[in-house]
């Protein structure tokens, strides 16, 4: 069988968020794998290693720089990658398109993407290319065991979680907590350097954007600076309390 | 494997040419030079650092052991304590960039840093350069898997820098079959978790030997452990040998021949310190930016003061200049090694050699290396204010944890004397030109001023700077030979003050080469910024040179030419610092 793992390449977590002629810069700025993303394909790996024989194959869709991305998930294990090249901004909906023809090309039976995304937090691209497949799709999983063709996992629900069984072909959207994604090791690095990585530009796919971004802000936190008179501790502690229930509510 | 990592190969040099050749940039190896396999490599390492070692650091620092035993296992399977172990041994036999750049992004904590720099450097380098097939094959494995850890013995209690003097002894079995070893060896890290020591000891009191010792052996013990001012989480402990029972086959090398291991390894040691030395200030500059960004004083944040500032660019300037000298000479020994043919019968002995031609940028690298981050663990306390000086925050530990750097492979005082004296006697030996090239700064001073030579470039001022640096440098060199003789070696401090030009000379040519090579807009200030302080150092040594050779008319003459040739115009460091000082704390770390 064969896997698909779509992955994105977003500003590290650790770097300061600029704004510069109205998009977020990322001139000298970390960029790496989205970690939902990770989720995806460390899953699909561990369901490869768990014993089914499958093929695992990493796709972005990007400008040219995703290759780093795409990189990064061959030197985790993925065999081979596609970089799908595009400069321009692409919806969700677009996108969806993208992932659906390249797995109906691919002859993929298991599609992988992240539950959210670090810098647009649609939910939405697991739904959409479920419903372009007309395939099954689990979302939100936290736990996965395959079984020939059938899969079955666990997601959150809001106060527990449920199982659920269903049958490939499907599409899984990962969160936090499905699995602790592994470092790369030095021979899987090097190996990743003779993997193919193959680039086709968008325009073959026939999409574009519907929506359009017009702008973006950064929040900017600010602290309330309230320093409370400790000498009494009740009155300082009844003080708190208030503070935290009316103004910061955030105890009830 | 070892040489396709190089994306592109610098220029082949030799050690010590620095002072008298001038480079292009695309002649020399930069960090921004890296392949996108090293690039993986180091963000992994760094990863794997700030994920999984500095959460344990409380552990690690209440010496559980146990703790750095699992990272070391887990270093293992990444494969990162396999990078200069041959292939067939189960390592990776990497190039030594790569090695060098898994030292520096692993080194987030002093300790840690210490026992793994231990393992991989002095405590397996041996093995691999001097083990039989069989030592190799029965060793090697279990230390590139983290199963092992290594050790390395040499230091004894009145046997630190004159290492040749050690007293411990072997003499071997009426049968033949075993060596006793007897002798007490001091500091020795890992000793308390090693499982393999590399013991030096002289046979029959004589010939200077290296043994492979499992732990274990009757009549090995292992010693208390040391109680330290810093790199507490790290093993340090002595060595009791009481006719200690080592076979005859775990002779390490040719018996007699132990001090080309004792040495050779140390080169290795050096310029790796000096990249653990790069990381370790990288992550203490980063903690100096993070309090400093929330710390207000006065109704701002103490970022906004000049003097604070001040220490950001010039830890942020010291990190950068270290860096693009420390890959400056790894490139450069990789294309070296990259020539030699890896099954050739000679090829350790090989590739021995080559490093150890770059011996004194080793040196330098390493005093220079350990003071920088010195300075900056010092800045960063500073800025946390009465918060550095107690436990609460990490700089205090990271403060005591650089000191040692100055202590071991080698003291600093030791490494320059190596620095000065392996010059002097390349250019005795006429291997190196250096005596043509003091004749002719001497010439050229004696005809009186010339016309200067003009730069190009957003460096063209250091890029002046640095002629008149390597100028001083040979000046004072000549003076210096001129007055002694063949005493020089005696005089301690004035090889030191000629270390010192010769260090600066090496960090700032390849600063400037390396940002020319870049053309990034904050290199260019941090080059400018270091420049200013590399002049100042060399300025102030060559005073102490002269002022020592010379007196009286003499002197006066000698400072004349001193003077014009360091004729220059100051850079407004001031204005530098501050922008330099601006964009670190906008990005939070040490970022180009």
């Amino acid at each position: 069988m064969r896997m698909l793992t779509v992955i994105r390449q977003v500003l590290d977590a650790e770097e300061s968020v600029v704004i510069q002629d109205g998009a977020v810069s990322l001139q000298g700025r970390k960029l790496v794998m989205d970690t939902m993303d990770e989720y995806g394909v460390e899953e699909a790996l561990r369901l490869r290693e768990a014993g089914t024989e499958a093929e695992v194959v990493a796709l972005a869709i990007g400008p040219a720089r995703s290759e780093e991305a795409v990189r990064a998930a061959l030197a985790m294990g993925a065999d081979r990658g596609i970089l799908v090249e595009t400069d321009g901004f692409l919806d969700v909906i677009a996108v969806s398109s993208v992932v659906a023809q390249v797995a109906r090309t691919e002859q993929i039976d298991l599609i992988f993407c992240g539950g959210q995304q670090a810098d647009w937090d649609s939910h939405a691209l697991g739904a959409a290319i479920a419903e372009r497949l007309d395939w099954a799709q689990a979302t939100w999983t936290n736990a996965l065991t395959l079984k020939g063709k059938e899969l079955i996992g666990k997601h959150d629900v809001d106060a527990g979680s449920e199982t659920f069984t269903l049958s490939l072909p499907a599409v899984v959207t990962t969160q936090q907590g499905l699995n602790e994604p592994r470092y790369p090791t030095l021979p899987n690095i090097m190996k990743s350097k003779k993997k193919e990585l193959r680039r086709v530009p968008l325009e073959g796919f026939g999409v574009s954007a519907k929506l359009k971004v017009v702008g973006v802000e950064v929040q900017v936190k600010e602290r309330r600076k309230k320093i409370l008179d400790g000498k009494n501790a009740g009155t300082a502690a009844a003080q708190l309390v208030d503070l935290l229930r009316h103004d910061a509510r955030v105890i009830e | 494997m070892i040489t396709e990592t190089v994306a592109r190969p610098a220029k082949r040099v030799t050690g010590g040419s620095f002072l008298i050749e001038d480079l292009l940039p695309e002649e020399i190896f930069t960090l921004e030079d890296l392949s996108l396999e090293q690039k993986q490599i180091a963000e992994m390492t760094a990863e794997f650092a700030d994920e999984k070692i500095l959460p344990h650091v409380q552990e690690i620092e209440a010496k559980n052991f146990d703790v750095s035993r699992k990272l070391m296992r887990d270093l293992g399977q990444l494969g990162l304590l396999g990078v200069d172990v041959p292939e067939e041994y189960g390592g990776l036999d990497m190039d030594k960039v790569t090695s060098a750049l898994v030292a520096q992004n692993l080194s987030v904590m002093g300790s840690f840093s210490v026992t793994f720099s231990a393992h991989v450097t002095i405590g397996t380098l041996p093995l691999v350069w001097y083990g039989t097939p069989q030592q190799k094959e029965k060793y090697l494995p279990r230390l590139a898997s983290g199963e092992w850890i290594a050790a390395y013995a040499l230091s004894e209690a009145s046997a630190g820098s004159d290492a040749m003097n050690i007293r411990a002894r072997a003499t071997l079995t009426p049968d033949g079959k075993h060596y006793l070893l007897n002798g007490e060896k001091m500091w020795i890290s890992n000793a308390g978790i090693a499982s393999l020591f590399t013991v030096f000891v002289k046979i029959d009191g004589e010939k200077f030997s290296a043994f492979l010792v499992e732990a274990g052996t009757p009549g090995l013990t292992v010693g208390a452990e040391e109680h330290k001012l810093g790199i507490r989480g790290s093993s340090t402990c002595p060595l009791i040998l009481t006719d200690c029972k080592v076979p005859v086959e775990n002779l390490l090398g040719e018996a007699g021949k132990g001090h080309h291991i004792a040495f050779n390894i140390l080169n290795v040691g050096r310029y790796k310190l000096a990249a653990s030395a790069i990381g370790g200030a990288r992550n203490s500059l980063r903690d100096g930016i993070r309090y400093a960004r929330e710390r207000v004083a006065f109704g701002k944040p103490i970022t906004a003061f000049g003097l604070v500032q001040e220490k950001i660019a010039e830890s942020a300037a010291g990190i950068y200049a270290t860096e693009a000298a420390l890959y400056r000479v790894v490139g450069a020994i990789d294309v070296a090694l990259s020539e030699l043919d890896k099954k050739s019968p000679t090829f350790t002995q090989e590739v021995q050699k080559r490093i150890e031609e770059f011996a004194v940028e080793c040196s330098i690298l390493k005093f220079f290396g350990s003071e920088m981050v010195e300075r900056v663990v010092d800045h960063t306390l500073q800025i946390h204010g009465g918060y550095g000086y107690v436990e609460e925050y990490p700089v205090e530990r990271s403060y005591r944890d650089s000191r040692i750097n100055k202590i071991f492979e080698g003291t600093n005082e030791i490494n320059r004397l190596i620095t000065t004296g392996w010059m002097i006697k390349r250019a005795l030996q006429g291997t190196l030109p250096l005596l043509p090239a003091i004749q002719k700064v001497m010439d050229e001073v004696m005809a009186g001023p010339a016309a200067r030579v003009s730069y190009q470039g957003p460096l063209a001022e250091e890029r002046a700077l640095l002629a008149s640096a390597k100028k001083i440098t040979l000046f004072c060199s000549g003076a210096a030979s001129q007055k002694f003789g063949n005493d020089l070696g005696e005089q301690q401090e004035v090889m030191g003050a000629l270390a010192d030009m010769l260090s600066e000379v090496l960090v700032l040519e390849s600063t400037i080469l390396r940002t020319e090579k870049t053309a990034n807009s904050i290199a260019v200030k941090l080059a400018k910024y270091y420049a200013a302080r590399s002049f100042r150092i060399v300025e102030s040594a060559a005073e102490r040179v002269l002022g020592a050779v010379a007196e009286g008319d003499m002197l006066r003459t000698q400072m004349t030419i001193f003077r014009r040739l360091a004729k220059h115009e100051p850079v407004n460091t001031v204005a530098l610092g501050r922008e330099i000082s601006a964009a670190m704390v906008e990005a939070g770390r040490y970022r180009l």
